[in-house]
């Protein structure tokens, strides 16, 4: 809608806000700053469990309201489209599908075993000094960056 | 009912960050995967250049929060299960390209592909408490009681 933001903001201004934040909710609420709790919590309450934390399920909610506040609102706007460039100009929609929703399954069913995701162990628990959150994110990065490694040797360098 | 605007905003804060630094988008997390280039490592970095020493300075003087009681860092022991755990995240995340927090903003970006990622997501997270029945506590990086926020203040 309006042209607000630039195309990215630099690391040096978002890394720093997201610190920020991330004091900002233990400040008032003693809550780390995470995503995959607020995915349990959600689906919990879609499937009418009890102890939902409902604040969590709001905090889903904002997630996706804050992106579409700055893709559609404080910039242009971007288009509807399906995403996944990069992968795209490498395979075809038919194996991008089943190939996301693998991914996805595989690092949900990953977060959960290990009690965190990017957010909760990455950043969250890395700035609260845990010695188990560091751990999950030296390993996370070193296996992300293998299969990575891995995709782009099967698919010739193209990926 | 505080706290639910808390998260909101909150929640909102940070999708918008994600989204104002491009990480909904597949080809920002595959370049820094592929080690093309170091925004999203130094964002990271920088994220936890600032929250740590002022987690660390507030947790010493021992604050009150309004809607959390006395703010209590967690800290635990690496175990094999955050090994395993964080090895297949890495895997999960290298291939589908995002992670849960991005993956709610790719949908809002208009990139229907993030239709696909969220309910992966869920079914993965799903599947492991079919295993173990501890919900609860499993999500958000250090395990913390969810019960313990105060529930008057609400």
């Amino acid at each position: 809608m309006f042209d607000l933001l630039p195309d990215r903001l630099p690391w040096f201004v978002g890394g720093p806000v997201l610190g920020l934040l991330i004091v900002g909710l233990f400040v008032l609420a003693n809550q780390p700053l995470g995503a995959s709790g607020a995915y349990v919590q959600t689906s919990g309450l879609l499937r009418k469990r009890d102890g939902i934390v409902i604040w969590r399920v709001w905090y889903f909610v904002g997630l996706f309201v804050g992106g579409l506040l700055v893709t559609q609102v404080f910039r242009t706007g971007a288009e509807v489209r399906s995403g996944y460039d990069a992968l795209r100009e490498v395979f075809p929609l038919g194996v991008v599908i089943p190939m996301v929703f693998f991914g996805a399954t595989l690092l949900g069913y990953g977060a959960a075993v290990a009690g965190g995701c990017t957010s909760g162990h990455g950043m969250c628990g890395t700035a609260q000094r845990s010695p188990a959150s560091v751990a999950v994110t030296a390993t996370f990065m070193t296996t992300a960056i293998l299969t990575t490694l891995a995709l782009r040797v099967v698919t010739g360098g193209s990926l | 009912m505080k706290l639910n605007v808390i998260g909101l905003l909150f929640g909102a804060m940070f999708g918008g960050v994600l989204a104002a630094s491009n990480l909904h988008e597949y080809d920002t997390i595959h370049a820094m995967l592929r080690l093309d280039e170091i925004d999203v490592f130094l964002f990271m970095a920088s994220a936890i250049a600032v929250s740590a020493p002022l987690l660390w300075l507030l947790e010493k003087r021992g604050m009150n929060t309004p809607f959390g009681g006395e703010l209590s860092l967690s800290r635990s022991m690496p175990e094999p299960h955050h090994i395993k755990g964080g090895a297949l995240f890495g895997i999960g995340w290298a291939i589908a390209g995002t992670c849960p927090a991005p993956a709610l903003v790719m949908v809002s970006s208009g990139a229907l592909l993030g239709l696909i990622a969220i309910p992966g997501i869920f079914l993965g997270l799903h599947l492991r408490e079919r295993q173990q029945m501890n919900t609860l506590h499993v999500g958000d990086g250090e395990h913390r009681d969810f019960v313990k926020v105060k529930t008057d203040s609400v």
